[in-house]
């Protein structure tokens, strides 16, 4: 019996080594042959990423390009991903700071991380704010006053989409990250029972999952009736600086989601609302009417 | 004419007031361009797809030559907040800063000069403008935003600033933090300002690009290159062996000053490569024969036929002897596996087999 | 060329070992594998920069700075060996061989020359007879393995290959190290040969040694995990009628034990 035991261990560890032979051949092959960095020669084919049908325009080229340039180090999609980026091409100053990317939004999975580009002059402030607080929370679908607003707001983590606590990079100046907090503010509701629910939760994930994944087999009518589901609680008209940024009663309750008094102050007095106040090119409800194109701030004319 | 003068005043004026209504601004931030850029996610996707991060990481931009220049007086377009889109910020223009060792305003012109009348400048030597125009630099092509790299010399070198070092500069030179500015500078220029690997990254951007390379009938410089033990070393951490710039910047010269191996003045000319390899701290001592070694060696037949059959040699010569043992091993651990099959049975062979 | 001090049987436990390598010996080869695992550890992550593992293990000899001086004195200690054991070899050589002809007053080239071919390390027809009867043996078309003397054709390719190794290796880093003296008279060009050959040869020879080698002396299922020849210098009977089966038998025949000579197993 321990004799064939000891046999059977002996063919096993032969095999064993006989596998190990023909990995050390594949092993020793780029050793051998691929000299040096030869390796490393592939590099920066650009022009190679183009792998689309017909011929393309110049635009999609340049669009190509940049895409191919971007996707050397990522893989997912445009606008999204870039911001996973610590380095950007042709960016002069340094970034320094990896970011934690949202990785659960609903709307983002079409609209990218980057959506704001309509009005000139604030898109990218828009875009700052995206960052931290997720779409729905300003583009609501809502009757009621900004200030009486239905919801509670909760912190959700970027990578799982549950609550999380409130972030504390906010109180403490040493930890500050300004606005890379791996967390995101979204509207939610509470019920009786205490349990919260974000208006964009689990549910809607899946259902939109579904339906990227079955759109291609609709007709066009279909998908719009499908995007009008999706999109019937949220507007595109959103809210405004002012319902955060004003001294009386604001729409996000900053003291509840974690920010200290000191902050409080700069959001909802001296700094913000005072750029606000003294810049009309800053009110929101025109940019929309503008679609960026001239200002018609009343000081230029 | 009359509504852009106006346009200037109501600016000016919104810019006072907002200065007086924040009270926050530094010296070097008159505009408080912080409030806004020190948040991360300040982006857009321009018109033509391109990502575009305004973020400034106020940590490491202080780490640089440019804390002592205010952000307007690069970016020269923007005179308030919100602004439209900035313009290409211009490296030559006059910045605000008195240069010490005179009484003008600083400038980064003469080392456009210095490049323009370089292998990289845009002009040939008739004015002309060269062929593939878009392959040749800019500062920012090669530049990020500068960072000091200071040395501490106090007792034994090592990076860093010498606090003991310092407190002797801050004796007499007491306000602000001219003096750290100042150590900062001389000791970040007494070596090189940038990581050697970090210079090869820079020369690689275009001089690794395959179809850069076919462009201008050069050569894979880059890997060959990395072939050295020149190159080997810095990537392990040492700051001893040559980089790109070392070699190729023309004597004496700054180092945006690099010539094509045809000018008679270029270090890569043969006949100044042995007084390149030999230079103070390299190759003192070596002899005038140093300068025959090959440093770019691509293995390419005709050009390198020595290295070129050197190499097919002890490639087969290596593949042969190891692939014919692996071949021995995996039979002998075949014959081992299955011992008692065999083609031929000899009764002398059965004899043997038995035990 | 054993020397008569060691015995050729010894026996242990009740099991017969077999001598193989003197004291001397052994020591010899424990400097050569101390060096080549250092010149190795410390030269293969600069050939292979680009690998993952480069910078962990220039790290672990010690950084940039302080790898290739290990470098350096390891490859000083293995080119001094190869000298010692050269000058060591032609001594022995001179003294047990020649010396004795020219006593006898048959010192000719011929003699000598036949002298040289009959040392036990030496190449010979036997080697090539046994190639063929081990491929034979290998793809079944005998069941009798090649019968191996003293010193197998496995085991003399194992000696040679650093003696020719060495040679290629050892002074062109020597030369490398020395360049900015050696180009006073060396063209620049000989350094790039020399570049090649060094770094090329280096593959070969630890490739070799860390798997043929290896694989020889201490993977094979009946050394698993560690062949004790290169510790103790002797061969347990079974080793040796496996590896040295003609060997085995002159020797017992020798000692007067051939009653007790086993058959040849695999």
């Amino acid at each position: 019996m321990l004799g064939r035991l000891k046999q059977l261990i002996g063919k096993l560890y032969v095999i064993a080594l006989m596998a190990y032979a023909i990995w050390f051949g594949y092993f020793i092959y780029p050793l051998i042959f691929a000299h040096g960095g030869h390796e490393e020669a592939a590099q920066h084919s650009i022009s190679t990423d183009l792998k689309m049908p017909g011929a393309l325009t110049a635009e999609e080229k340049a669009l190509h390009k940049i895409r191919a340039e971007q996707k050397a180090t990522e893989t997912t999609d445009l606008g999204y991903v870039v911001l996973k980026e610590q380095y950007v091409k042709g960016h002069f100053h340094h970034i320094g700071m990896t970011v934690e990317t949202d990785e659960t939004n609903v709307c983002i999975k079409c609209h990218g991380a980057v959506p704001h580009n309509k009005a000139k002059t604030i898109r990218a402030f828009l875009n700052m704010h995206a960052f931290y607080i997720a779409c729905e929370t300003c583009h609501i679908n809502t009757m009621a006053k900004p200030a009486q607003a239905p919801w509670t707001f909760r912190w959700y983590d970027k990578k799982t989409g549950q609550v999380v606590a409130n972030p504390p990079a906010l109180v403490s100046p040493d930890l500050e990250k300004y606005g890379n907090y791996g967390t995101k503010i979204a509207p939610g509701t509470q019920a009786d029972n205490g349990t919260f629910r974000f208006i964009n939760g689990e549910e809607e994930r899946v259902f939109l999952e579904r339906y990227l994944k079955t759109k291609d087999a609709m007709d066009s009518t279909e998908q719009a009736r499908m995007k009008r589901v999706m999109h019937n609680k949220v507007s595109e008209k959103p809210l405004l600086c002012e319902d955060c940024h004003n001294m009386e009663k604001s729409y996000l309750p900053f003291a509840e989601l974690g920010y200290p008094p000191r902050r409080i102050d700069r959001l909802e007095n001296t700094a913000v609302v005072g750029m606000i106040n003294k810049y009309r090119d800053f009110y929101l409800p025109r940019f929309f009417e503008l679609h960026g194109e001239q200002s018609q701030t009343p000081a230029r004319k | 004419m009359g509504k852009s003068y106006i346009k200037r005043h109501v600016v000016m004026l919104l810019s006072a007031l907002l200065l007086c209504g924040t009270g926050t601004a530094s010296a070097e931030d008159e505009l408080d361009c912080l409030l806004c850029h020190k948040y991360r996610g300040l982006s857009r996707i321009d018109e033509n797809g391109k990502f575009r991060l305004f973020y400034i990481n106020e940590v490491i931009f202080k780490e640089g030559p440019h804390v002592r220049i205010k952000c307007a007086d690069c970016h020269q377009d923007i005179k308030k907040i919100p602004h439209d889109p900035a313009k290409k910020v211009e490296c030559t223009t006059e910045c605000h800063l008195i240069e010490p060792s005179g009484q003008k305003n600083f400038s980064h012109k003469p080392v456009a000069d210095l490049l323009a009348k370089s292998v990289h400048g845009k002009l040939d030597a008739e004015g002309k403008p060269k062929k593939d125009q878009q392959d040749y630099p800019g500062c920012k092509d090669c530049h990020e935003e500068p960072l000091y790299r200071p040395l501490s010399f106090f007792k034994g070198k090592s990076s860093g600033v010498s606090e003991r070092g310092l407190a002797r500069c801050q004796t007499c030179h007491r306000t602000g933090d001219f003096a750290e500015s100042f150590y900062k500078h001389v000791t970040s220029r007494l070596r090189k300002m940038r990581d050697p690997k970090e210079i090869v990254g820079i020369c690689a951007k275009c001089h690794g690009d395959k179809e850069f390379q076919q462009r201008h009938k050069l050569d894979d410089v880059v890997t060959s290159y990395k072939e050295t033990y020149h190159y080997k070393a810095l990537l392990f951490g040492s700051q001893e062996t040559p980089d790109c710039t070392d070699c190729h910047v023309v004597k004496g010269e700054g180092v945006h000053f690099i010539e094509s191996k045809k000018s008679p003045t270029a270090a890569s000319n043969k006949k100044n490569i042995p007084t390149t390899c030999r230079t103070s701290e390299c190759h003192e001592k070596a002899g005038e024969k140093l300068a025959g070694y090959q440093v770019h060696v691509t293995y390419d037949k005709d050009k390198y036929p020595l290295q070129h059959y050197m190499l097919v040699f002890f490639t087969w010569l290596t593949a042969g002897v190891l692939y014919f043992f692996l071949t021995l091993i995996f039979l002998e651990l075949l014959r081992r596996l299955f011992p008692h099959y065999s083609f031929v049975k000899s009764p002398d062979d059965d004899r043997h087999s038995a035990g | 060329m054993a020397m008569p001090k060691y015995k050729k049987i010894c026996e242990r436990n009740g099991k017969r070992y077999f001598f193989r390598f003197s004291l001397h010996q052994r020591l010899q080869h424990v400097v050569v594998f101390t060096t080549v695992i250092t010149l190795s550890l410390t030269g293969f992550p600069l050939k292979y920069h680009d690998k993952a593992w480069a910078e962990p293990l220039i790290n672990f000899m010690g950084g940039i700075n302080v790898a290739p001086v290990l470098h350096h004195i390891a490859g000083s200690i293995l080119l001094g060996l190869f000298v010692y054991h050269t000058i060591y070899w032609i001594y022995l050589f001179y003294t047990r061989r020649v010396l004795p002809l020219k006593r006898e007053g048959r010192l000719t080239l011929g003699n000598v020359g036949r002298e040289f071919l009959n040392q036990p390390m030496i190449p010979n027809k036997k080697d090539f007879h046994d190639l063929i009867d081990m491929f034979k043996y290998l793809l079944y078309f005998t069941n009798r393995p090649p019968r191996y003397e003293r010193m197998s054709w496995k085991e003399k390719f194992d000696y040679y290959a650093p003696y020719w190794g060495i040679p290629v290796l050892g002074p062109a880093g020597f030369i490398l190290w020395w360049r900015d003296e050696f180009t006073h008279f060396l063209p620049g060009i000989v350094l790039n040969a020399l570049y090649i050959m060094h770094t090329d040869e280096a593959l070969l020879a630890a490739l070799f040694i860390f798997f043929v080698h290896w694989y020889n002396v201490h993977y094979a299922p009946e050394k698993f995990p560690l062949g004790t020849v290169f510790i103790t210098g002797y061969l347990s009977e079974d080793d040796m009628i496996h590896e040295h089966y003609a060997e085995y038998v002159k020797v017992m025949t020798e000692q007067g034990l051939q009653d007790e000579i086993k058959s040849q197993h695999h």
